[in-house]
């Protein structure tokens, strides 16, 4: 325990110079606030005890402050001071309202009880005495963060509340935030995330793509993961995992990403995340080698590390759709080389909507996503829904394509059917969810199968008929 | 250098122990519902065609009884030298030498109010006249004496007085006067006799005064009774505190935020020590009055066109601007909000400078505003009035029922306009009381206030005593207790603006007394 924060804020305090906030330290370990500041107050007596000035802290002081004038006009002072000094108000003062029946004099009364002023004050440590001193009875003094070398500007602490809501913007708050010592609310009412539009979706959780100059992909939910991953990586430590705490500490945010998810980001994140299977898949037949490439956020999250290999190689990846494509007529009709295409036509826009709902495993950050989706996600979306007007609610059924590759290496498209939920919020519902992933790696001829249900009303299939 | 920490016992000051239980709270609840008292109808039941001249007569109708009370209890036994005081029912009746006491509304004429002629005119000047802090000249202010400029009614000032009614207007002076407060849109009733100039010189007025003030619970009570449940003498829990707050101004500006934060984790009783934290445990909800952004106003104010034309090297561009705009405090105000709903209810008022009309009652910020928050909002086309969202964006003024308290509040917008018509008084808490008392939330609409045209009585007629009074916005904190002439006690409270004074009212919700909670930056 002792050894793990100390860790922690060595290497973020000391190494890499960031600001640390004891909320910051509290959600990186997945402390109570309180115990952070513990922790940031003896990382800092013993580092200073070492190195005096080694590291610079801000405290915060609540309490009663000493009354100073103007604190005294903004309390209860008006009333009387302004009949008392100036002239021209008192006869405002007097009842301007003859109506009532001599409130005044009650009123002023009232105006002497004292207001009780608590103040919280935010002072940097070369000036905490001075700042005591203001004070007439202190509640409480605690560590607010912590600094390498002085603090320049104390209001560059408000990065530490902004990165913490970019780096843990997947967890549920109503559940991950006990640990922190939030007060809790039992009549929370949250209203459940309906499945966003694709348009405005970044929006559930996405503060992350204001910041982060995302790669032009379409995928919100991907763009917003990859974010927090990479401004994590920027919180804690973007070194490889030299440090022992690095190795210690992160585990802990992927693992309670976990929980978090089902309840309001599963379809997006999952859906995304489902996607990258089929190339990985793949990659590990044909380019196997590519883990030499630079990986950024490798070290950070253990288990995607079978992931963080196909980041780079956005361009191998084409190549590998072109290897795809060839192969494809092996097990595959033309007919459904043709959908193959048009569903890449059009995931364009709309990739986020399907997807498969387990995985999360896989789950990983992935840059290359988007062009290795386009390119393998054989996923075509079927217009004959049961219901689709009206601006109701309702399931569907609906077929879905899925290529996999198999054992030996053969793509294999299947078509099964499944229930798609659709509501008023998606004006054009059309995308389908796909069925789970399960059946990954079963033998060709399944897909074959799926490959007879033609696309009818479409034009591609008109085309290919030809 | 290495801070002493001599004998420090503090809590949080000492080695972390791993193995200490930390204890988490949950928050005191709310009962809360909001009254739709302001809420303008939508869509294209909304018009604008109607003339504002019929608020006028609307509220002139609403309020006369209650004046009529009031002033006949004093009037009708007034007798000077033998004669006998009597109603007079139009302005138009009042005969010259009679002492009589006549009922209207008050018309203030003053030179530098808001004159559409003269802002024609204004686009031809070259300098730009200085912002209008108070509407009368000021210049007479001083030789009129400690009355200022409305002593005399028609002082030096250019300032007249005048009642008016649907049969015309009646120009009123007299010594006593000045000692009132008095704005346009007033309804009153005066007794006096017209002097030979054809003045109507004033000895005594009576306003409507605080209207009936419902008991604490009655309308939950109400409803319980009106669902046919059994009149439950169900315990009710001990209201906690309420935190009220305005300007937060989120300008969008890095580097200004930080007190916003320290408010923030305050609020979530993360910052802070173990009692403090108990301290927020107690505070059940969050009202936000108004200003939440600054600069956010779809129309911008003749004084940031002027600053944005400057910056532009002098030329004036019409309409919307797509590249000055800035999505940055919006989404800012969104995330902070969007942290503190897990552990508190939000209750959001717009305010002058909020993206949503500007026109009072300023209807709800839209929802699509706020992304991240929208989980906690009632379902867009949520058919169920009853639904309460728990961040709940209101209109400006809103009616509130809050632990059985009625509470009223507005962003700020009527004190503001009723401050330029005050010479010589800079005490908010003595308009805000007479506010109440003319039973007007906003009392200068329409004559310089915007506000929709009331078709079917004016809304801004207070049919409900309010316990607890609350206005954003205002310069600095202050506060009071007002009574009425039955008994009713009103809590008035001016909420300063957070941005500058790091300010936040907390008020116990059992007691109505409110304490402060102030958030600073040592940095001397």
């Amino acid at each position: 325990m002792s050894q793990e924060y100390s860790d922690y804020l060595a290497i973020n305090v000391l190494n890499e110079q960031q600001l640390v906030s004891y909320r910051s330290l509290s959600r990186a370990l997945k402390v109570h606030s309180n115990l952070a500041k513990q922790m940031l107050y003896e990382f800092h007596r013993k580092q200073n005890s070492k190195k005096p000035g080694s590291v610079h802290a801000t405290y915060l002081i609540t309490g009663t402050r000493k009354q100073q004038p103007q604190v005294a006009t903004q309390a209860n002072g008006v009333h009387s001071q302004e009949s008392g000094e100036d002239g021209d108000t008192v006869m405002q003062s007097s009842p301007p309202l003859p109506s009532s029946s001599a409130p005044q004099p009650e009123e002023e009364e009232e105006d002497q009880a004292p207001i009780s002023i608590r103040t919280v004050l935010l002072v940097k440590e070369e000036r905490l005495e001075q700042a005591k001193a203001t004070f007439e009875r202190i509640m409480g003094i605690h560590v607010y963060s912590l600094a390498a070398n002085g603090l320049s500007d104390v209001q560059s602490l408000t990065e530490c509340n902004r990165k913490i809501a970019v780096t843990y913007a997947s967890e549920d708050p109503l559940q991950a935030w006990k640990q922190y010592g939030t007060i809790q609310n039992p009549n929370v009412k949250r209203r459940t995330q309906r499945r966003q539009p694709p348009a405005p979706a970044p929006d559930t959780k996405s503060t992350a793509a204001k910041t982060k100059p995302a790669p032009p992909t379409t995928k919100p939910a991907i763009l917003e993961k990859e974010a927090s991953k990479e401004s994590r990586d920027d919180a804690q430590d973007s070194k490889p995992a030299s440090k022992p705490s690095s190795a210690k500490a992160t585990p802990e945010p992927a693992a309670a990403k976990k929980p978090a998810q089902p309840k309001r980001q599963a379809s997006n994140i999952f859906k995304s995340f489902a996607k990258t299977q089929p190339p990985k898949a793949k990659k590990q037949d044909s380019q196997g080698s590519a883990s030499a490439s630079p990986a950024p956020e490798a070290e950070d999250d253990v288990p995607m590390n079978d992931f963080s290999d196909e980041e780079p190689d956005a361009d191998d990846a084409e190549e590998a759709d072109a290897e795809e494509t060839s192969k494809e007529p092996e097990g595959q009709s033309k007919k459904d080389r043709q959908k193959a295409l048009e569903a890449m036509m059009e995931q364009e826009d709309e990739v986020m909507e399907d997807a498969a709902p387990d995985q999360k495993e896989e789950a990983a950050e992935h840059d290359a996503g988007a062009i290795d989706k386009i390119a393998e996600k054989a996923e075509e979306p079927k217009e004959e829904v049961n219901v689709e007007n009206g601006r109701r609610r309702g399931r569907r059924r609906v077929i879905k394509k899925k290529t996999v590759k198999d054992e030996d290496g053969y793509l294999v498209t299947r078509e099964e059917a499944a229930w798609e939920s659709f509501s008023e919020d998606e004006p054009a519902p059309k995308k389908a969810k796909m069925a789970p992933a399960a059946s990954v790696n079963k033998p060709s001829a399944g897909g074959k199968k799926g490959g007879a249900k033609p696309g009818q009303g479409n034009i591609m299939s008109f085309f290919a008929k030809k | 250098m290495t801070v002493q920490y001599g004998a420090s016992d503090d809590l949080l000051l000492q080695k972390p122990e791993g193995a200490a239980e930390q204890e988490v709270f949950d928050r005191t609840p709310s009962v809360y519902t909001p009254l739709r008292t302001y809420c303008l109808p939508k869509g294209e039941d909304r018009h604008y065609q109607q003339q504002y001249a019929d608020m006028y007569f609307a509220r002139l109708a609403q309020l006369k009884p209650a004046v009529e009370q009031i002033a006949r209890d004093t009037f009708d036994s007034i007798e000077i030298g033998g004669e006998k005081c009597r109603k007079v029912d139009r302005v138009l009746d009042v005969r010259q030498g009679e002492l009589c006491w006549v009922m209207g509304t008050i018309y203030m004429e003053m030179p530098l109010k808001p004159n559409v002629l003269e802002d024609i005119g204004k686009e031809h000047w070259i300098a730009a006249p200085p912002p209008r802090v108070k509407y009368d000249s000021g210049v007479g202010s001083a030789v009129e004496g400690a009355r200022g400029a409305h002593a005399a009614g028609t002082g030096g000032t250019g300032t007249q007085i005048m009642l008016e009614d649907e049969s015309g207007r009646l120009r009123l002076t007299g010594s006593e006067l000045g000692t009132w407060v008095l704005v346009t849109g007033a309804i009153v009733a005066v007794v006096g006799t017209e002097n030979k100039d054809g003045d109507f010189e004033v000895l005594d007025l009576r306003v409507p005064d605080l209207p009936r003030q419902p008991q604490r619970w009655e309308t939950e009570d109400g409803e319980i009774a009106l669902r046919a449940k059994k009149m439950a003498s169900q315990k009710r829990s001990k209201a906690g505190k309420v935190a009220i707050v305005s300007g937060l101004g989120i300008s969008g500006d890095e580097g200004d935020t930080l007190t916003l934060d320290l408010l923030l984790e305050y609020l979530l009783g993360e910052s802070a020590s173990p009692d403090d934290q108990a301290t927020a445990v107690s505070i059940s909800r969050l009202i936000i009055a108004g200003n939440s952004l600054s600069n956010s106003s779809p129309i911008p104010t003749r004084e940031s066109i002027i600053a944005a034309a400057a910056k532009r090297g002098g030329r004036k561009t019409y309409g919307y601007d797509a590249s000055s705009y800035n999505a940055a405090p919006t989404d800012h105000l969104d995330q902070w909000l969007a942290t503190l709903l897990p552990s508190m209810p939000v209750t959001l008022l717009p305010g002058e400078q909020d993206p949503t009309s500007t026109a009072l009652p300023q209807q709800p910020i839209h929802p699509a505003m706020f992304p991240h928050c929208r989980a906690y909002m009632t379902a867009p086309h949520s058919t169920d009035k009853s639904e309460i969202g728990w961040f709940d964006s209101q209109t400006n003024p809103c009616d509130l029922s809050l632990d059985g308290w009625r509470l009223l509040g507005t962003g700020g917008q009527p004190v503001d306009d009723v401050y330029k018509y005050i010479p010589n008084c800079e005490n908010r808490l003595e308009m805000m009381e007479a506010m109440l008392r003319w039973r007007l939330t906003a009392p200068t609409a329409p004559d310089t206030l915007w506000c929709y045209p009331f078709q079917d009585g004016d809304a801004f007629v207070m049919k409900e005593c309010p316990h607890l009074y609350f206005v954003g916005n205002q310069p600095k904190f202050e506060t009071t207790v007002i009574e009425g002439p039955v008994g009713q006690q009103v809590r008035l409270v001016a909420v300063p603006k957070f941005r500058e004074t790091g300010e936040v009212v907390v008020m116990d919700m059992e007691t109505l007394v409110p304490e402060l909670v102030k958030f600073e930056v040592f940095d001397e």
